[in-house]
């Protein structure tokens, strides 16, 4: 059983790598992976494409900024932050915007397992923490 | 002896003129008859009441003796006896005096022992109870400060969320940006 899981990882990770090109996720190399899974079937072939459809997602989490914000916040700033994020990961990172009024102010970005936050609502979170 | 003689003369005396005995109407045959039942009577008394008699009296003075002896030997056993009793009785007390002092300073020890004891117990509890206090009354310390924190945090958030307006968002956010874009 721990073996299967292991061939299902070891298969998922190698589809993975064909889909990557230059350190980034190719989608006409994504759509191939699927095209060659859907034709030759291989064993576990649900619990392969699950592997795989999570190691895509984070790798697309990797390379997009989630910048939640309360307020109005124009484009030319969430293209700096991108710009910025890109920047410090070394690799192009697109943005995402969604509005969350529960930061009161401010704003909170999310990429992959990162998260950078100024908001009233972190501020007054860390406030309440702290005491 | 006196026998003879006295026969003897009873014949003088009879010779010559009516005697005594002849005046008296004596006869020396009943006479000698009398004397020889005498002795015969003394004889058998002798063998059968006085021989015997002074053999028992004899014999009762040495058992008297025997227990005048015996009885003095009693006494002095008795003597030593009670010297003895006495000794022992002495050292009986003294034995007794020992074990009643050791008793009362084992006793003195113990209660001594179960005192300090007692009072340590009772200091650990109340130290116990004292580090209970202070941890309690920290806690809730702890806790009010978390309320009143938590408290403060939700009166100004619902503060902020009513009295901050799109411009003031705005502001905030452009400021949060450059913050962001300096990372």
């Amino acid at each position: 059983m721990a073996s299967g899981k292991k061939q299902i990882q070891l298969l998922a990770r190698q589809f993975y790598k064909l889909s990557v090109v230059d350190g980034v996720l190719s989608t006409d190399r994504v759509a191939g992976v699927l095209e060659y899974i859907e034709k030759h079937r291989p064993a576990n072939t649900l619990a392969v494409l699950k592997a795989y459809q999570r190691l895509v997602a984070a790798e697309f989490a990797r390379g997009q900024a989630v910048v939640e914000h309360a307020g109005f916040l124009n484009a030319s700033a969430l293209d700096a932050i991108a710009a910025a994020l890109s920047k410090k990961y070394s690799r192009p990172v697109s943005w995402v915007a969604k509005p969350n009024p529960t930061l009161l102010a401010g704003l909170r970005v999310r990429v992959g397992d990162d998260t950078f936050e100024s908001s009233v609502a972190g501020q007054l979170g860390a406030l309440a923490a702290a005491v | 002896m006196m026998l003879s003689l006295f026969l003897a003369a009873a014949v003088e005396s009879h010779a010559a003129e009516p005697g005594l005995a002849e005046k008296f109407g004596l006869e020396p045959k009943y006479i000698i008859i009398q004397a020889v039942s005498f002795l015969i009577v003394l004889a058998v008394l002798y063998k059968f009441g006085i021989k015997p008699t002074i053999a028992a009296m004899d014999e009762r003075a040495v058992k008297i003796g025997a227990g005048l002896k015996y009885a003095e030997e009693m006494q002095a056993k008795l003597a030593a006896a009670q010297q003895e009793s006495a000794a022992l009785v002495k050292k009986s007390q003294v034995e007794a005096t020992r074990i009643i002092d050791d008793a009362r300073k084992s006793a003195k020890d113990f209660t001594d022992k179960q005192t300090q004891e007692a009072a340590g117990r009772a200091n650990d509890i109340l130290t116990k109870a004292q580090q209970a206090i202070e941890l309690e009354h920290k806690k809730m310390l702890a806790d009010a400060r978390s309320e009143i924190a938590r408290l403060v945090v939700t009166t100004t958030e619902r503060v902020l969320a009513k009295k901050l307006t799109d411009a003031d968002r705005a502001a905030y956010n452009d400021a949060a940006s450059r913050e962001l874009t300096s990372v």
